[in-house]
């Protein structure tokens, strides 16, 4: 942790809020407010974007205006390894099947950490698809494919 | 003698065969998460919602159930012989169950952990068949005017007796109530923030939502802390524990249920702040205060029980009223609504099977997992050796499946993973992401209600005040929100949180 001039965290959570209370503004500009006795689509999310925007400046204005402890910076390694293992699950699993999905997943999640060693890597990963194979498909009976189309 | 019926009623569920098998099912899985350290019951609970629809409503809120109470059995296991809490509840019992097992009583510890769950999930399980009949009598008195009133309770004490940044918590719930507005309009038929995906006209999925936020953010994070070597070096001799102990641990015991009854059954009440405020308890009222922190009995058995009972109670908010007291809660209307049933005041007297039937699980779950824990300790131990980078990349699969198997739709798995990279950013920015799991699944309620009660009224706002219970409602969160404000019980509270 370093000591760091202004909050990064308070500052980038305001941010965070104001950005999404205007994305929600920017998306519902066309639905109708309606008023308090027959509200129309559009009155909650307005309420609630208005709401989030005022929390927003809150802490984006305290942020820059007390001193505190910085973040821990972040490590790259961790985040892309889930993320990639995730998104090409999602790109592979109803066109390969479940199957090589699985084991691709497994493998790139396990380049998270420095600590795998590649060869117990592969054959867990085979085993641990064999089994969700066995266990979500056969047992359970989720309707995707175990083998490539 | 209808309470007697009641419960016969619910027993009578609860022992089909196979209802025992689910209630088996959930004990075991979360026993096994709750000794493992990183993954706590929402992801669990999370991951296994997808498989629940086609058992019945009774089977899948037992075997739910099972799993949130039994991993507060399980953390126990790992707070007391590795020093690390296996869930956030036990954080406290590895102060002294740890140092008993450093002197050889790890035994005594761990049957006295099991003990006091158990004795603490037998009371629990009576205090909320006792409660559950009046609570839900006063709900039918209920219009959209006092729910409404009464979700804002839910929510505001949710936030402030859970831990974090109150203001923080507040600005998540309402990040969640506004993704429970996405999708097409109940009212108007009109489509809110879809963006042009139809996978969002029928709204956000919350499974996808909690397993990113709170399993996947939750280990990429894990991952970034420099791996922990874990020993489990204490070997387990005698599991009976003397006389002398468990005279030493029954008033601790008694005292630690009733914390945990009253505290669990408050909005924002659970497992967690129960056992802390137990051990603050015994510590004030023991002879000799320094013994604490070096072994004593009384350190395991009252905590213990504090979180068993609880987490039982925290459910009688959602069986009598349908509003969740925390985020796994939360996940428990979610599993109602996904069988067809509306979670609200009217449950109790229109799914009497249902609910007694869970209520009356909890008792036959908790003498499953006193049988499982104590004799079978030897397995739960060696589940301990397993490395973490085997699995969390399990973890990963899993949820991976899991989420697609909530709508069969791969939407949903790009939307965890958006939310994982969310939950990371919550994590580094030090926000709690509970609170807004609550905003999500009682949001569309909460507009319903909102919307129903201000067209009753005509638009005029006084409604909520001039109703008495909405009055005396709504009176309790300004009391709740005025106390914040009042320095003394903010470091009051403070206190109690870091302690």
């Amino acid at each position: 942790m370093t000591r760091s001039r202004i909050d990064l965290q308070d500052l980038l959570f305001g941010l965070f809020l104001v950005a999404v209370a205007a994305g929600t503004l920017v998306a519902t500009r066309n639905l109708v407010i309606g008023h308090a006795a027959d509200m129309g689509p559009g009155y909650m999310p307005r309420v609630v974007a208005l709401a989030l925007m005022g929390f927003g400046l809150f802490f984006s204005g305290r942020g820059l205006w007390r001193m505190r402890v910085g973040i821990a910076p972040v490590q790259l390694r961790p985040l892309l390894a889930i993320l990639a293992s995730v998104g090409v699950f999602a790109l592979t699993a109803e066109r390969l099947g479940l199957a090589i999905a699985s084991v691709v997943a497994v493998i790139l999640a396990s380049f998270a950490t420095r600590e795998g060693r590649l060869v117990e890597t592969v054959a867990f990963a085979v085993v641990l698809s064999g089994a969700a194979a066995l266990l979500f498909v056969k047992l359970l009976g989720l309707p995707i494919p175990i083998w490539p189309r | 003698m209808e309470l007697f019926n009641n419960l016969l009623m619910g027993l009578s569920t609860a022992l089909e065969l196979n209802n025992l098998m689910f209630c088996l099912i959930g004990v075991v899985i979360g026993t096994a998460i709750g000794v493992l350290p990183g993954i706590g019951p929402i992801p669990t609970v999370a991951l296994l919602l997808p498989f629940t629809f086609g058992l019945s409503p009774a089977s899948a809120m037992i075997m739910l159930a099972g799993i949130f109470y039994g991993a507060q059995y399980g953390g126990s296991t790992t707070a007391i012989l590795v020093n690390v809490p296996g869930e956030t509840s036990s954080v406290v019992t590895c102060i002294d169950g740890h140092e008993m097992a450093k002197q050889g009583k790890a035994g005594t510890a761990l049957a006295i952990a099991a003990i006091a769950s158990f004795f603490a999930g037998t009371v629990a399980t009576i205090v909320i068949a006792l409660l559950s009949v009046p609570l839900s009598m006063l709900a039918l008195k209920f219009t959209a005017v006092e729910y409404f009133s009464l979700l804002v309770l839910g929510l505001i004490a949710a936030v402030v007796l859970a831990h974090g940044s109150v203001a923080k918590s507040l600005a998540m719930v309402l990040l969640g109530l506004l993704l429970g507005l996405v999708g097409i309009d109940v009212s108007s038929g009109v489509a809110r923030m879809t963006f042009g995906i139809p996978a969002l006209s029928d709204g956000l999925d919350f499974v996808p939502i909690a397993m990113g936020l709170f399993g996947l953010g939750e280990i990429i994070a894990n991952l970034e802390r420099p791996a922990e070597r874990r020993v489990v070096s204490q070997s387990i001799r005698s599991l009976i524990p003397s006389g002398k102990d468990l005279r030493a641990a029954f008033p601790a015991m008694v005292r630690g249920t009733t914390l945990g009854s009253v505290l669990g059954v408050l909005p924002g009440g659970g497992a967690a702040l129960p056992p802390f405020s137990s051990y603050a308890l015994e510590k004030k009222l023991a002879r000799d205060p320094s013994r604490f922190g070096k072994g004593a009995i009384e350190g395991v058995a009252g905590p213990e029980a504090a979180n068993n009972a609880g987490a039982q109670t925290s459910f009688i908010p959602l069986l009598t009223l349908g509003i969740p007291a925390n985020a796994l809660m939360a996940l428990m209307i979610g599993a109602l609504m996904m069988q067809g049933i509306q979670p609200g005041p009217q449950i109790m007297t229109e799914q009497p099977k249902l609910v007694w039937g869970v209520i009356a699980s909890m008792w036959v779950g908790n003498l499953m997992l006193l049988v499982i824990n104590l004799p079978l300790i030897g397995l739960w131990v060696s589940m301990l050796k397993i490395p973490y980078r085997l699995l969390f990349p399990a973890i990963v699969l899993f949820c991976c499946i899991g989420t697609y198997g909530i709508a069969n739709s791969l939407f949903n798995v790009w939307l965890m993973m958006g939310c994982a990279l969310i939950g990371y950013f919550f994590i580094k920015v030090g926000v709690e992401p509970a609170p807004l799991l609550l905003g999500l699944v009682l949001g569309p309620q909460l507009e319903e209600n909102f919307r129903r009660a201000m067209l009753l009224a005509d638009g005029d706002f006084t409604v909520f005040l001039s109703r008495p219970i909405s009055a005396v409602i709504l009176g309790v969160v300004a009391i709740l929100l005025l106390a914040l404000l009042s320095p003394e019980i903010l470091k009051t509270r403070k206190e109690a949180l870091a302690e």
